[in-house]
């Protein structure tokens, strides 16, 4: 008796819940793309279950008060009930079908992207984003994953002619255009991500070795979190880039500052004079060092590079050391020889040569002088 | 069908078989999903590989008399294993009979089938290693997982064919020694013949995938 | 038909050697009683390991930084938490524990059909358990690279054990699959030839039905997990590149151990072969929970199960079904996107057998004289959290509503109360039921309500708010939730909430533990079958039953196994084993 109460209590306190969750924000985020058909899909069978639950669930607790043994109580003889049962196959194969014929209604909507849909390129590596465009001839040059390296992160083949336009956004933040549909490709370098918007509602992993698409359609201006939502490895968490959603003419106004391959120092002639191929800014942020070191002293997954280079730091063994050169070189081949105190050891070994390596620790030394 | 469902519900037991007969046609299909998973991905991958797959004819050639003989070797190997499964059929039917010589013979006769085989496998995966060049993580004839396929799968085939004629010799010797003489009509030997047979089986798959295609 | 017989009485004629030696007694014991308990008590201790493992998770998510659990232990601890809990817990608890005790006593056999392969699929099973444990003496600890093992992270730097853990967790995989196939072999030969006269498969009590299927998927879905398994190992070991593409990680492309790059390989091909292993093996789980559900309320609702044919085939439905809707757990993972209408309609198909197996234990309760005992309160318990688990089951197989909750805490909750507090809720009362039959003994029946409430409690104040958590985007696998701006303060008082509930959740379930251990020394003296229940197991001459379980001659079956609350009858119940002239009124049995 009791405990039949109490487990309609329970079933009435999961109806409330709904209430407290949308309350303290345990819902659906401002939606922001054109996926609200996905919302309405879900509340449905929210609002359907629901009323199964909460039925089913009294029913329960009515049986277990109505038929409780009591003295000389006996329960009925009874084997089955065709009639009933079939009624029931009935009612559930329609609730099933009402979800069902909605739900796929919208899934054929997000597999087929419209015409003329903007084409963008995301790339996932660990632990970062970067995007890529067509450029003018609106086709993707050719790209093998054979290609990639340091000085050609997103690995173009440099003999395509599509390839010399494609415009190649080396940072996490990507500029849309509001209420234009976005047809995104998704490419993975190393591991298994997942391009995720929470606002857009929509996901897709990124698989190495196979292309992935997902569209949208971006329509109220803001700035939104990227997140990755298949786990990628040990910084999968702080994998996160940002979308900013703003009108035509400042989304062409950030298009054109972007730089086309054929500009990126792989394409310039070999005799050029800028020798110096790739700076060390540009290979920190080429292989993703910047997602976890910062280079403005504010505090991330490592430690910042700001004001690091001749410093005096503690080891987690309690050691002190001296950020020289020779440090800096030694902490990006073996990282966790010598890990800082109250920093984890999860830094992997970036295997550079020489000139790479000086490019970097030189880098990371001018971030010192400048900020003095 | 209601009299097919009360059939199948009846007494007791429901195939009219011996335990050990009836757990090793179950083990048989659960063995059917490993190498019906291992083909299947090796067809998934097959046809989504980039790169082109060896020509098998080329591959598994053998040099006779000046000229290349294609599929030779595996021709020679599948008509031993096939009719290592006829001498086992063989045994069978002398088993039924309770001719515990003949029995014991013709599953010897077997055994000697499944060493010839799996000598030869040995020697064409000796041949495809230091003559050809294969490895599990490259080839010069094409796709690097043709290598690793190969070697994968029919390992695992030959693998089977080993424990069968472990097995086999086992059950052979004893047979001979006549240990199932008074208690048991010789049911083992169907149950080991049920075994060599599905090793077979599974066999003319392989060959049809890896060597024909 | 010969042959059967002459197994029968083949079997029957034999005076059975009882084993003296503490050694065969105990440990190399071929008795499928004490393989069962041997089973019971591995996996109950590998499952307090997962316990303690999720403490740790949720002790880093609630508060993050405070028990300095770095990213490396978190991921781990995922990892093993899952692999424990799915595998090591629960098939092994609900084949190897429940079903070596139950199908030879309920279906009136002398024992396993191959005692000995019996005894090894446990020995099998504590190797692989051995191996489990033993990752975490290896270099680099454990994998972490969550329960699913995907390449290509789980070989690559930047997962924790990426070069040894794996490969001690595939071995100890593939020991599982060889001593799961062990035991397999046996239930289902069992099952299906070696029955008690008169015990018809529909006379079958739904349990024996239930752990019957449940081996059958077993056996066809491990395959599948194994073969994935071997090409990972080759992968990692020989450089093969079977799920390996081309890959450029940190600054360079990937090589092998040979020093070659990986080439052509595809991830996609192993999420295929682990979920076709995978999501069979929830059935593997969920249908024998089904079964002692269904023994439990018929026979503490003194009234026989609603419907038991269409039971029958719901269950045989579910089985065949199974097998062809793994890919709903790949919906975003990039396969081509027209199988996604496929795998969503079968996938909303299988929700339809499943519900009538609720509704058909929800009809047993109309009309019936329900005793609320302990294991009462655990089965209604039960149908409680399977309905909700069901119910979120029709969020995630519906493709398009499956995109925007896949891989949020939803499926996380989802999947917890299905397969985390369901399958306790059952087991727990499945062994309540049947702790006399094994010791002579009741539990107690305070710590049990008291364990009961707790972990029912625990399941509503976890899981209901994870599934608002997953409506809201927040992602499962994170290490933390700092700094994101669409999730709002009051998550983390949520998660500090959601942690101190599971803290506590995880205490009381060393209650259980506990009450089994004290009961076992002390527990109330019962007489034979105290609940006064139908089936064969219950039927034997001594209780709890002795080596052979029937001393003399095999019952014979008479009736099926739901004869409560007879018309007529002088008690409420008449057991399998009565022939039916003994009752004349109510002797109708039903077949």
């Amino acid at each position: 008796m009791a405990a039949s109460i109490v487990f309609a209590l329970f079933t009435i306190m999961v109806v409330f819940f709904n209430y407290y969750s949308i309350e303290n924000q345990f819902w659906f985020p401002e939606l922001a793309s054109n996926w609200g058909d996905m919302d309405t899909a879900t509340l449905m069978t929210l609002i359907i279950s629901g009323v199964v639950f909460v039925v089913l669930s009294l029913f329960i607790c009515y049986c277990l008060i109505r038929f409780r043994h009591r003295e000389n109580s006996k329960a009925e003889y009874q084997i089955g009930n065709n009639k009933v049962e079939g009624w029931l196959i009935a009612l559930t194969t329609i609730g099933v079908i009402a979800l069902l014929a909605p739900g796929l209604m919208v899934y054929s909507q997000l597999i087929n992207e419209p015409e003329d849909s903007l084409r963008i390129e995301a790339i996932g590596e660990q632990w970062t984003w970067s995007f890529r465009l067509p450029g003018a001839d609106n086709t993707f040059g050719k790209t093998n994953p054979k290609h990639f390296g340091i000085k050609n992160s997103f690995g173009l083949d440099p003999d395509d002619k599509y390839a010399q336009d494609d415009i190649l956004i080396q940072s996490s933040t990507l500029h849309l255009p509001v209420n234009q549909p976005i047809a995104l490709s998704l490419r993975s370098k190393d591991v298994l991500h997942d391009f995720y918007v929470p606002q857009f509602r929509v996901k897709m992993d990124l698989v190495p070795g196979q292309l992935t698409n997902l569209w949208f359609e971006p329509n109220v201006e803001g700035e939104y979190e990227i997140l990755c939502a298949e786990y990628c490895g040990l910084q999968h968490t702080y994998m996160r880039g940002l979308v900013v959603v703003e009108s035509e003419e400042k989304y062409k106004q950030w298009l054109s500052e972007q730089i086309i391959f054929a500009n990126t120092s792989l394409n310039l002639p070999p005799d050029a004079d800028k020798q110096e191929i790739v700076s060390g800014e540009m290979l920190s942020i080429r292989l993703g060092c910047t997602a976890c070191h910062s280079i403005d002293g504010s505090n991330g997954i490592g430690p910042s590079w700001k004001g690091v280079a001749g410093e005096e730091r503690t080891l987690s063994n309690g050691e002190k050391v001296i950020a020289d050169h020779y440090y800096l070189e030694e902490s990006i081949v073996s990282p966790n020889s010598k890990v800082l105190q109250d920093y984890p050891p999860i830094m992997p070994s970036y295997g550079l040569s020489h000139e790479e390596l000086d490019q970097i620790v030189e880098y990371i030394e001018t971030l010192n002088e400048t900020n003095e | 069908m209601n009299d097919l469902v009360k059939d199948w519900s009846s007494d007791v037991s429901t195939f009219k078989i011996r335990w050990s007969k009836a757990m090793m046609w179950i083990f048989l299909i659960s063995d059917t999903f490993i190498f019906g998973t291992f083909l299947i991905s090796y067809m998934a991958i097959r046809l989504t590989v980039v790169d082109s797959w060896p020509d098998t004819s080329q591959v598994f050639a053998l040099h006779v008399g000046g000229t290349d003989v294609p599929l030779l070797l595996i021709a020679i190997m599948t008509f031993i294993l096939i009719s290592s499964s006829g001498t086992m059929a063989i045994a069978v039917n002398a088993a039924n009979k309770k001719d515990k010589r003949k029995t014991g013979i013709f599953m010897l006769l077997t055994v000697l089938g499944g060493i010839a085989f799996v000598s030869m496998q040995a020697f064409e995966w000796t041949k495809l290693i230091v003559d050809e060049g294969i490895r599990p993580w490259g080839n010069d004839f094409g796709a690097q997982q043709f290598g690793s396929f190969f070697f994968m799968i029919t390992g695992f085939h030959g693998l089977h064919v080993l424990i069968g004629v472990i097995y086999l010799s086992i059950v052979s010797k004893r047979v001979l020694a006549g240990r199932y003489d008074g208690i048991d009509d010789y049911q083992i030997v169907e149950v080991a013949g049920l075994y060599w047979h599905f090793v077979d089986l599974v066999w003319v798959f392989i060959f049809a995938f890896f060597y024909l295609w | 038909m010969q042959d059967a017989e002459l197994n029968q009485t083949f079997y029957e004629g034999q005076t059975i050697h009882h084993p003296k030696s503490w050694l065969t007694k105990y440990v190399f014991s071929q008795d499928h009683k004490t393989v069962a308990i041997q089973y019971f008590s591995l996996s109950l201790l590998t499952g307090v390991v997962g316990v303690i493992l999720s403490m740790v998770m949720r002790l880093q998510l609630g508060f993050p930084g405070l028990f300095d659990i770095s990213p490396d232990t978190y991921y781990q601890s995922i990892t093993m938490h899952g692999m424990i809990m799915v595998i090591y817990l629960l098939t092994a608890i609900l084949l190897g524990g429940f079903g070596n005790f139950l199908i030879p006593l309920m279906l009136g056999a002398r024992d396993m059909a191959f005692p000995f392969v019996n005894m090894m699929s446990v020995h099998f099973y504590a190797l692989s358990v051995i191996l489990l444990f033993a990752s975490y003496l290896v270099p680099g600890g454990p994998t972490g690279a969550g329960w699913t093992l995907y390449p290509p992270q789980v070989l690559l730097p930047g997962t924790p054990g990426y070069d040894w853990g794996i490969v001690m967790m595939i071995l100890s995989i593939a020991v599982f699959i060889i001593a799961f196939t062990m035991g397999g072999l046996n239930y289902v030969t069992t099952v299906l030839q070696s029955r008690a006269r008169g015990m018809t498969l529909m006379r079958m009590p739904l349990v024996i039905w239930c752990i019957f299927l449940a081996t059958v998927i077993g056996l066809l879905a491990f395959p599948a997990l194994l073969v994935a398994g071997i090409m990972l190992l080759l992968d990692r070991l020989i450089g093969s590149s079977f799920f390996m593409p081309d890959i450029f990680q940190f600054g360079q492309h990937v090589t092998n151990v040979f020093g070659t790059e990986y080439e052509g390989g595809s991830p996609l091909l192993f999420q295929h072969l682990f979920w076709f292993f995978g999501h069979p093996e929830v059935y593997i789980v969920a249908l024998p929970m089904f079964g002692i559900v269904s023994e439990l309320i018929s026979c503490h609702a003194r009234k026989n199960i609603f419907g038991y044919k269409m039971m029958v085939w719901a269950l045989i439905a579910i089985t065949a079904v199974s097998f062809i809707v793994w890919a709903h757990h790949m919906f975003v993972a990039g396969m081509n996107p027209v199988l996604g209408f496929f795998f969503a309609t079968t996938t909303l198909i299988i929700a339809i057998p499943t519900a009538i197996k609720v509704y058909n234990w929800v009809l047993t309760l109309w009309k019936a004289d329900i005793h609320m005992t302990v294991p009462m309160y655990y089965a209604v318990g039960f149908i409680f959290t399977f309905i909700i688990g069901g119910l979120g089951g029709l969020f995630l197989g519906n493709v398009s509503v499956d995109v925007e909750l896949s891989d949020t805490y939803f499926v996380v909750g989802h999947f917890h109360v299905v397969m985390g507090i369901s399958p306790i809720l059952a087991l727990c009362g499945g062994v309540h039921h049947w702790f006399p039959l094994i010791t002579g003994r009741t539990m107690n029946n305070f710590l049990g309500k008291i364990h009961f409430w707790g972990t029912f409690a625990g399941a509503y104040l976890i899981y209901i708010p994870m599934h608002y958590l997953g409506l809201g985007g927040v992602l499962r696998r994170y290490y933390d939730f700092k700094g994101l701006a669409y999730v709002s303060d009051s998550l983390h008082d949520m998660n500090v909430f959601i942690t101190l509930a599971s803290i506590v959740v995880g205490l009381i379930q060393f209650l259980f533990l506990f009450n089994i251990v004290w009961s076992y020394f002390k527990g109330k003296k019962v007489e034979k079958n105290p609940w006064k229940a139908t089936t064969l197991e219950w039927q034997t001459t001594t209780m709890p039953p002795g080596h052979g379980n029937w001393p003399n001659k095999l019952p014979t079956v008479h009736r099926w196994p739901y004869d409560y609350s007879v018309p007529g009858a002088s008690e409420d119940y008449i057991p399998q084993n009565v022939p039916l002239e003994a009752e004349t009124e109510g002797g109708s049995s039903h077949e």
